[in-house]
């Protein structure tokens, strides 16, 4: 930066949007949310037409799409169903999604609302095969606590995934229904956040709360918008900012370019940009207005009773308080278990605990190894972070409950993978592929429909494809998806 | 709230409780839930407030009626159309203001919803004679929907007609029309919508696009237009006999049974697929007499056959039955059998015809003895006709009192007498 950002003189306001994906099946139908990446089963071939919202008006953003009159052509699978399709009316909204909605909004202190329209919000990107996203307001009113003051939490909504777009090409584009539909919980604070430090706080403090709900994990998971503005401006909104790393640099960066634009004497539209990985932005779209959204009619209003808020308070996930009680109640000292918190390696700690119960031993792989091995072999902490990744340690942790590794040889170990050898050659195992791991396990159990639960357990964990690579309990987790 | 709010719906108000306020638009509750106010935020989403939390609404302005007539140009160069509107969810958009549903009735509103049906075509001329979920229809809505049918045909202006009609009865009145409207000389195309026009997707685009130019074609038929598949390419124009809903809520819900469709109907061509009646200069004629007293029966298994006394008792004059499989039901071996029964009402009068449950393929009585049984009773095999044309059929039939007078043996003729394609004497092999 050229020179320091005095952010009050600027009257710099933002407020994040964060996406986060829910961890179970889809929102308005029976299919789960699982991301294919084989051929797929069948394809269907659409058009969108542009439709008068309220009023007669058609939305900017509607009317902005380039994309009308396209063909939109949706890959489907076995694992999709008609209501992706828009060939069926939704199913009632998922209970289990509804719920960790509102654990989330207990957590962020909101109101929360006793009837409430599930929408339509009209996009015709193609992403929607409805031409609509639905999307339901669930609380409004709540706030997070930052060390600069407190920041509102305007409302939380759940609502639909989009279609992932495969390819794009001239007068066609490709989506993938997978996605189409799995829920995603939107956190929008206000506009209260007047730094770009706090922006990262906020970020990451919402982070943790998700994290303690039944959330999905991983890239992709997690999507985060901000929108700013500064004086003599107009809102601009910045979507996928979810890198924690970038967020201060592109915050500054959007900050110069609205003053260069200023300087020059151009106008500010109101519009969205998207994050680049160099911490700059590009132009999307114009802003949507609220002229595109309208009553899902297909559904009746959704009556949020007193009884299901209070059953939704009995099962709240447990918050960093009571996780650090619990941590030392399982024999952590409390340096450790507030050295984990502040570090945010609770999560992994869990994981790794869950296959290995040395609860000393998994500190000092996630805290005190990593941190001998920076600074003996001078690799910096983001290298080390990148390399001994959560898959890399569980792989560890699993060789040392198997004995493929001793105790004694962790450090040596993790040091080989910091330096940069693959995790498997570092502990000497076969190559693992545990990606799509979830997709090949519902191979199997249609390879050989009709068994029970226990006998797919079997045929995976004596699989060597599966073993060792999966623990029982995921592999019990995941065939329950799929057997009734 | 104590005393009545004032608020209409479409104001932008504020609403205060106790603690908080809200500002939105003010919509209209539902019906069933009078003890919730809808308020739209400024947001875009739509909450409910117990009335009893409100403490006042403040009107901040009041709605506006907007005029939203936009003037319709006529191209010379492009065909004149009619179109009859008589509801369903093709004609229904909703009302934001109100939160309900609203009828598409003008050739503007039209315009604004489907722009491209006035692609190829102008409409001239738009009636309403009534608005209706289909399901609420009965014979009366045949007759006027024929009669609006036979004015615009007889029209010299006009190519053809688009009606468009709610899907759940679709078919029957489809069959209806075939039958009523003699002497037809151009084509009339039903269309319909399974997904609400109001979203982006919505089939009718499609469906109406593909209407229009099977309206100027030369098919001089009554057919219903619409999705072929669950793609957006191209309709299939199906003999409104031969055509049956066959899934609740897919938007190739119809299908040709036992006959292939007239044509393949593309927004920009049509290709012929099946042989069909073309265009001349016949006038048409309503031959809508219909007989009220004819009913529609499934036989089910354990099914008792004493309910056929209902209708005796209620002076029904015809039932077609829905028998199984080549044409059967249960026989004098069944615990409850029907044989005697059916004998029994049909020398007291009431035509008994059949059906299939089957939906595709022809009867034949002839194949096992247990067909033989129910065909000695009497009973009138109407081959491959559909269950729902035939009832609407055996309607028509037994309507025309010159026909019933000469006996049964008119009426089985005339039941068996393709008069619009709803037999078809050659079922061709279909792969999937």
């Amino acid at each position: 930066m050229p020179e320091e950002i005095n952010y009050q003189k600027l009257e710099f306001k933002a407020g994040l949007e964060i996406h986060q994906q829910l961890d179970t099946k889809k929102l308005f139908c029976n299919c789960p949310s699982l991301l294919r990446n084989d051929e797929p089963d069948f394809i269907v071939k659409r058009k969108l037409h542009v439709v008068a919202g309220e009023a007669g008006k058609v939305d900017v953003a509607a009317a902005h799409e380039a994309s009308l009159g396209k063909e939109f052509v949706y890959q489907g699978y076995d694992t999709t169903c008609l209501v992706e399709l828009d060939e069926e009316p939704p199913h009632q909204i998922n209970k289990e999604a509804f719920q960790i909605a509102l654990h989330i909004s207990l957590l962020l202190n909101c109101k929360i609302l006793s009837a409430t329209q599930i929408m339509r919000k009209t996009v015709i990107d193609g992403s929607n095969t409805g031409g609509f996203q639905r999307t339901v307001l669930i609380a409004r009113d709540g706030y997070v606590e930052t060390s600069q003051g407190r920041v509102g939490i305007k409302g939380i909504f759940l609502e639909e995934d989009a279609a992932r777009p495969v390819s794009k090409q001239k007068g066609e584009i490709v989506y993938r229904l997978d996605r189409l539909g799995i829920p995603l919980v939107e956190i929008a604070t206000e506009p209260d956040i007047k730094t770009a430090e706090q922006v990262k706080e906020v970020a990451l403090h919402i982070g943790d709360i998700l994290r303690a709900c039944k959330v999905k994990r991983g890239i992709g998971t997690i999507r985060q918008d901000l929108n700013l503005s500064i004086k003599n401006g107009h809102r601009v909104e910045i979507k996928g900012f979810q890198e924690p790393k970038m967020m201060v640099i592109t915050v500054n960066k959007e900050i110069q370019r609205q003053l260069e634009l200023a300087k020059s004497g151009k106008k500010l539209e109101p519009e969205v940009r998207n994050a680049l990985p160099n911490g700059g932005t590009e132009f999307l779209r114009p802003m949507p207005g609220s002229a595109r959204m309208y009553p899902e009619t297909d559904l009746p209003l959704l009556k949020i009773s007193r009884e299901k808020i209070n059953e939704a308070k009995k099962t709240l996930p447990r918050l960093r308080a009571d996780i650090k009680e619990e941590l030392q109640r399982g024999g952590l000292n409390e340096e450790m278990a507030g050295l984990l918190m502040k570090k945010g390696k609770i999560e992994e700690f869990k994981e790794m605990s869950s296959i290995l119960k040395i609860p000393s031993l998994i500190a000092k792989i996630l805290l005190v190894y990593p941190k001998e091995i920076a600074s003996h072999e001078k690799i910096s902490e983001e290298q080390i972070e990148e390399n001994l990744n959560i898959d890399a340690l569980l792989f560890i942790v699993e060789a040392l409950k198997d004995s493929k590794i001793s105790e004694g040889d962790v450090k040596e170990v993790m040091r080989l993978i910091a330096k940069g050898t693959a995790v498997e050659n570092a502990i000497k195992l076969e190559k693992a592929d545990v990606s799509g791991i979830e997709e090949r396990i519902m191979k199997v159990i249609k390879g050989k429909p009709g068994l029970n639960v226990n006998a797919y357990m079997g045929l995976i964990m004596q699989s060597p494809e599966f073993k060792s690579k999966i623990s029982g309990r995921e592999a019990m987790e995941i065939i329950k998806k799929y057997v009734r | 709230m104590a005393e009545k709010i004032s608020a209409k719906p479409g104001d932008y108000v504020k609403i205060s409780l106790i603690k908080y306020e809200y500002k939105g638009v003010f919509l209209e509750s539902p019906e069933e839930e009078k003890g919730l106010v809808l308020l739209k935020l400024d947001s875009g989403y739509n909450i409910g407030i117990s009335k009893k939390e409100i403490v006042n609404v403040q009107v901040l302005s009041k709605t506006k009626i907007e005029d939203e007539e936009i003037e319709l140009k006529r191209d010379k160069e492009k065909p004149n159309i009619g179109m009859i509107i008589t509801g369903g969810t093709i004609a229904a958009r909703l009302n934001p203001k109100r939160g309900g549903v609203d009828w598409l009735t003008s050739p503007s509103q039209l315009l604004k919803f489907y722009p491209r049906v006035f692609d190829k075509v102008n409409i001239v001329k738009i009636e309403a004679p009534f608005m209706k979920a289909s399901e609420d229809m009965d014979y009366k809505d045949w007759k006027k929907i024929a009669k609006t049918a036979q004015k615009l045909l007889n029209d010299s202006n006009i190519k053809g007609i688009i009606i468009t009609h709610g899907t759940d009865f679709l078919h029957y009145t489809a069959a209806a029309l075939s039958f009523f409207l003699r002497n037809l000389n151009k084509p009339v195309v039903f269309t319909y919508s399974q997904r609400s026009v109001d979203r982006a997707s919505s089939d009718a685009n499609l469906n109406l696009q593909c209407s229009a130019l099977a309206a100027i074609s030369d098919m001089a038929e009554v057919m219903i237009v619409g999705h072929a598949s669950s793609n957006d390419d191209f309709c299939n124009a199906i003999s409104g006999t031969k055509v049956r809903k066959l899934h609740s809520s897919r938007r190739d819900a119809f299908k040709p049974v036992n006959a292939k469709p007239f044509a393949k109907v593309y927004p920009d061509k049509i290709v012929k697929v099946s042989d069909y009646r073309t265009l001349n200069n016949n006038k048409v004629v309503v031959e809508d007499k219909f007989e009220e007293k004819v009913a529609l029966v499934k036989v089910y298994p354990g099914h008792d056959s004493s309910i056929l006394d209902y209708y005796i008792k209620n002076k029904y004059k015809g039932i077609v039955l829905e028998l199984a499989g080549l044409g059967h039901g249960p026989t004098k071996r069944a615990r409850k059998g029907w044989t005697k029964k059916l004998k029994q009402v049909q020398d007291k009068g009431m035509i008994i015809c059949a059906a299939s449950q089957t939906i595709f393929g022809r009867l034949n009585p002839l194949v096992y003895s247990n067909g033989r049984e129910f065909l000695e009773t009497g009973i009138i095999y109407l081959e491959d006709m559909l269950s729902e044309t035939a009832f609407v059929k055996l309607g028509w039939v037994l309507g025309h009192k010159e026909w019933v007078k000469q006996g049964k043996e008119k009426i089985k003729e005339m039941m068996l007498k393709n008069f619009s394609h709803e037999l078809n004497n050659r079922l061709e092999f279909e792969e999937e």
